[in-house]
């Protein structure tokens, strides 16, 4: 396997070149996301009732819908992210630590995105802080949506510290070599930096990983993002206790198939094989098999006790869901997407960079649909089945599915902004492969694939 | 000392006892002293006040006799007295109080109270003063007027003897034949948009047989509402005093969690643009800030200065708090049946007492629905409910052929009885108010034509000249214009 060390000059070649694909890229992502917004001013215009959502009930439609699933799948993302990057941190896994911070910035953005999702969703946005605040103190020993942005928040604080503290680092070490232009703005990032502090970073940071780690599970994904559906009386299709995990994995997957995604990007991008090498794709590719099989072993947990002798409410919703083809749709994508995992980890000949990129993107796919069928398909099937004659019925209406489109540019947006400021490969991951060959770096070496 | 002043030979409040003023006896005081020591302010005082705090609360003394008295020490004492203030107590404050000691403390209250207790200790305690705080715990003033932080209610009702009602509804399904006079009466009462009907009735068929059964469905008005608890905003409440489950159309969101919270499925949000302009439902030219800014008494207050302006005006848009909780929601809010708060707040021309839905049901001369007070025996609600059990116990008596005083067929339905009660999915806890005579709808219960379609009460069939739907959802797929050839604003009035 040959990887070749990086070298600082790498991870700073983005910030002082600018190539024409990132102009291309840049100019894209930007038309998508001000065509959106133009598209999201209608609906503040009109109201909601330019989605295809509608009431529940005798309304004969769903309340919730793709603005909530598409919020779940980013705090996924997010969450996913920020786990991956303390992983790495906590346990030492030198191999991924070139990805540690891609994942922290992917947390980042898709927690915005989660936030923007939120906004989106309501019906009064403006009233957002004025309505929220008072009656808080109240509402957070009560409301899961109460606890979910409590949550959201303090995750949102705990990853920009983590990145925070070691960006400082980077941008004190490689200070003479970043632009003057943005003087100011690494001033402040390294305000107040001495040496000495590098221990107590190395430190803190390593414990804000392992709050991280040991809160994952009870919070976000694994904890207070279930609770708002599985806590609620009225739905069947939502109860119980396999959401908090089914949750988690669908977490992991998708993080790993985002980060899998923006490091394939940055890699064509920037010529960083020999950072971001085949052995750490195929690492991550391992790790999205492992997390999409957990994900089906607690869907089938799900489908065989829903289906077996589950009182006819639970019984209903859940041939429903199995039923419906869009599930079978993302349920067979994820097979397809662990056949190939696991051939690639028997037979290393069947990967490929691009089967790996692939998969990332179908995963991503399938676990958008599956969180925006939960949501809509529990509202679908209520406990209380009288209203069974006026079924509901919902489809994204264009401004819905524009939506994602809005958000997925606006998150590359971020973090074509973000490699202008500073190293998204942390100093660290370059040093390190320094330090382990002696010899001179060299690029031209070829990177087998 | 006003302790003394208002001793007298009355039957002494609890709390009152010299050994130990606090319901949870004297261990708890004993702790709150120590936790009190522990602060840099004065013990003594601290436990004086809070002992009046809850004579406070429990009406014996009055908020000006309590500041009069209090107010030299407290200003010694914090070298500031910026309490009395209960009607504008800035929310940025409330924060503050929660310091360690308190705020653990809370936690072992919330153990031991419910909700509503600790929401109106922390509103007691919105000056700041921990001392305060600790005497207004567990003193259950459900009052929700003076004092409560505006946007923030209770999400259940006042215990028994602390509320004025309980309003419910006593439904006779054996009475209803399907003529949705109901639905129509809460439409010409409220404004609702195309579709949102907050009376709803099913018609359905059981699996095995092919006899027609109606199924009258409003709010149920639930005492462990899942709706009120799951608000990130506290809009949708319970007002204590009388259990009604309101929006406040001016602090939601929109989120519509209430909706997906709510297992009856009798929310119905306004999407788009309402049908009927505000400007027809409301009577009294005031914005809502200014009807809340009003001098508003307590509940059932007929002198206040917002009453009177409310009953002038014959609104029908406020409760007595000025609170915006009545009649259809404006755009991105949610709405859902109300009770008629405005009429049981007493400032419409319609009694006290009475809802529209009960008013058409009547007027049709089918009687089905009968709307009261389900804590007052004497309320049409109960005696109606009353008057089915007697009738029944006739007949049962009859079939057995002997007198038995105690015999009890008041609350469940004896085997033998014709007619059973039962409330909806009660068994999900939720408590509804709404308690219904007649067949509950079996497992495999499913809904068919109605014999009156909804459509028969659109257009000038109604006040407003709206068009009415059964679903909602095919209307609302036409989008913001709405649907093509209707102008639901022409006609009506
Ligand atoms: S029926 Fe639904 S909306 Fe009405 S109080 Fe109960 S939970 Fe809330
Ligand atoms: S829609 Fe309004 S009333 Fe319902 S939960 Fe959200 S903020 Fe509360
Ligand atoms: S009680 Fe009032 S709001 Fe509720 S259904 Fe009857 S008329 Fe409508």
């Amino acid at each position: 396997m040959a990887t070749s060390p990086g070298e600082p000059e790498d991870i700073l070649r983005p910030i002082l070149n600018t190539s024409k694909k990132y102009y291309i890229a840049f100019g894209i992502a930007a038309a998508v996301a001000l065509l959106w917004s133009a598209v999201y001013g209608w609906q503040l215009e009109e109201g909601l009732i330019v989605t295809n959502l509608a009431d529940w009930g005798s309304g004969g439609g769903s309340p919730w819908g793709l603005y909530i699933g598409a919020f779940i799948w980013w705090v996924g993302i997010a969450h996913g992210g920020i786990i991956l990057s303390a992983a790495v941190r906590l346990f030492g896994m030198k191999r991924y630590q070139p990805v540690a911070r891609v994942a922290e910035l992917l947390t980042l953005g898709a927690l915005s995105m989660a936030g923007l999702y939120i906004l989106v969703h309501m019906g009064r946005p403006d009233r957002l802080v004025l309505s929220v605040v008072p009656a808080y103190p109240w509402t957070v020993r009560t409301s899961p949506l109460a606890w979910d942005v409590t949550v959201i928040t303090l995750y949102f604080v705990m990853t920009a510290t983590y990145l925070g503290l070691t960006i400082r680092y980077d941008v004190y070490h490689l200070r003479d070599r970043l632009p003057d232009y943005l003087g100011p703005f690494y001033s402040l990032v390294t305000l107040g930096y001495s040496e000495t502090e590098e221990e107590i970073i190395e430190r803190m940071v390593w414990w804000l990983a392992l709050g991280i780690i040991v809160l994952a599970p009870l919070l976000l994904h694994g904890g207070v993002i279930p609770w708002l559906f599985s806590l609620i009386p009225s739905m069947p299709g939502w109860d119980g206790g396999v959401q908090g995990p089914q949750f988690l994995t669908i977490a992991l997957t998708s993080a790993i198939a985002g980060v899998i995604i923006i490091s394939y990007a940055l890699r064509w991008g920037y010529d960083w094989d020999h950072i971001l090498t085949d052995a750490m794709f195929r690492g991550l590719t391992n790790w999205l098999g492992l997390f999409g099989l957990l994900f089906l072993w607690l869907q089938l947990q799900q489908v065989i006790n829903g289906v077996f002798a589950e009182p006819v409410a639970g019984k209903t919703a859940m041939v429903a869901r199995i039923t419906q083809p869009y599930y079978i749709v993302a349920i067979g994508t994820v097979i397809v997407i662990l056949a190939y995992v696991f051939a690639q980890a028997v037979d290393q000949r069947q990967f490929s960079l691009v089967r790996s990129l692939t998969a990332s993107f179908l995963m991503l796919f399938a676990t958008l649909t599956e969180k925006v069928l939960f949501v809509f398909e529990g509202l679908l099937y209520p406990h209380f089945s009288l209203y069974e004659a006026v079924p509901g019925h919902y489809f994204p209406s264009i401004v819905e599915f524009s939506s994602l489109a809005g958000t997925i540019s606006l998150c590359t947006l971020f973090f074509l902004v973000i490699v202008k400021l500073f190293p998204v490969v942390e100093l660290h991951a370059v040093e390190d492969h320094h330090d382990e060959h002696e010899h001179e770096a060299v690029h031209d070496e070829e990177v087998t694939s | 000392m006003s302790t003394e002043d208002t001793q007298d030979d009355e039957p002494r409040h609890p709390y009152e006892t010299e050994d130990s003023f606090h319901p949870l006896g004297e261990e708890w005081e004993d702790r709150m002293r120590e936790e009190l020591e522990d602060t840099e302010y004065d013990a003594d005082l601290g436990m004086q006040m809070a002992r009046d705090a809850q004579r406070l609360v429990a009406g014996e003394i009055s908020e000006e006799e309590f500041y009069a008295e209090y107010h030299d020490d407290v200003e010694e004492e914090f070298e500031a007295d910026d309490r009395p203030l209960f009607d504008d107590v800035d929310p940025a404050e409330w924060d503050d109080i929660e310091d360690e000691s308190v705020a653990e403390s809370l936690a072992e209250a919330d153990l031991q109270g419910d909700e509503t207790s600790r929401r109106e200790m922390m509103k007691k305690m919105g000056a700041g003063a921990a001392f305060l705080g600790y005497g207004a715990y567990a003193t259950y003033d459900f009052q929700p007027a003076d004092g409560a932080p505006d946007n923030v209610s209770s999400i259940r009702p006042a215990p028994k003897d602390e509320r004025e009602h309980r309003w419910g509804m006593v439904i006779d399904l054996q009475r209803c034949d399907g003529c949705l006079s109901c639905v129509a009466g809460c439409i010409d009462e409220n404004g609702t948009s195309t579709g949102a009907n907050w009376m709803y009735v099913f018609t359905y068929e059981n699996h095995d047989s092919e006899q027609e059964n109606f199924l009258v469905r409003p709010c149920q008005h639930c005492s462990n509402a899942p709706c009120a608890k799951v608000c990130p905003v506290r809009a949708r409440h319970t007002r204590a005093k009388d259990g009604l489950v309101l929006t406040d159309y001016e602090t939601c969101i929109g989120c519509r969690y209430c909706q997906v919270a709510c297992p009856y499925g009798v929310n119905y949000f306004q999407w788009g643009e309402p049908d009927v302009e505000m400007s027809r439902l409301e009577h009294l030219d005031m914005r809502p800030e200014e009807v809340r800014q009003l001098e508003g008494g307590d509940y059932d207050d007929r002198d206040s200065e917002r009453y009177q302006a409310l009953s002038d005006a014959n609104d029908h848009v406020y409760d007595h708090r000025g609170r915006w909780t009545d009649s259809r929601p404006p755009q991105g809010t949610m709405g859902k049946c109300t009770m008629c708060p405005s009429r049981q707040d007493g400032h419409t021309d319609n009694p006290k007492g009475t809802v529209a839905c009960m008013d058409a049901c009547d007027a049709a001369g089918m009687s089905a629905i009968h709307f009261g007070d389900l804590d007052d025996p004497e309320s049409r609600a109960n005696r109606y409910l009353e008057r089915r059990t007697e009738v029944e116990r006739t007949v049962l008596e009859k079939w057995e052929g002997e007198e038995d005083e105690d015999l009890d067929i008041e609350t469940t339905a004896s085997p033998t009885s014709e007619i059973s009660t039962f409330r909806l999915l009660e068994d999900l806890g939720t408590q509804p108010n709404i308690v219904y005579l007649g067949n509950k709808p079996g497992p495999n219960a499913e809904q068919s034509e109605p014999p009156t379609p909804y459509e028969v009460y659109s257009g000038s069939s109604n006040k407003w000249g709206v068009e009415v739907v059964d679903e909602r959802k095919e209307h609302l797929d036409y989008g913001p214009s709405g649907p093509p050839e209707q102008e639901g604003e022409e006609g009506g009035e």
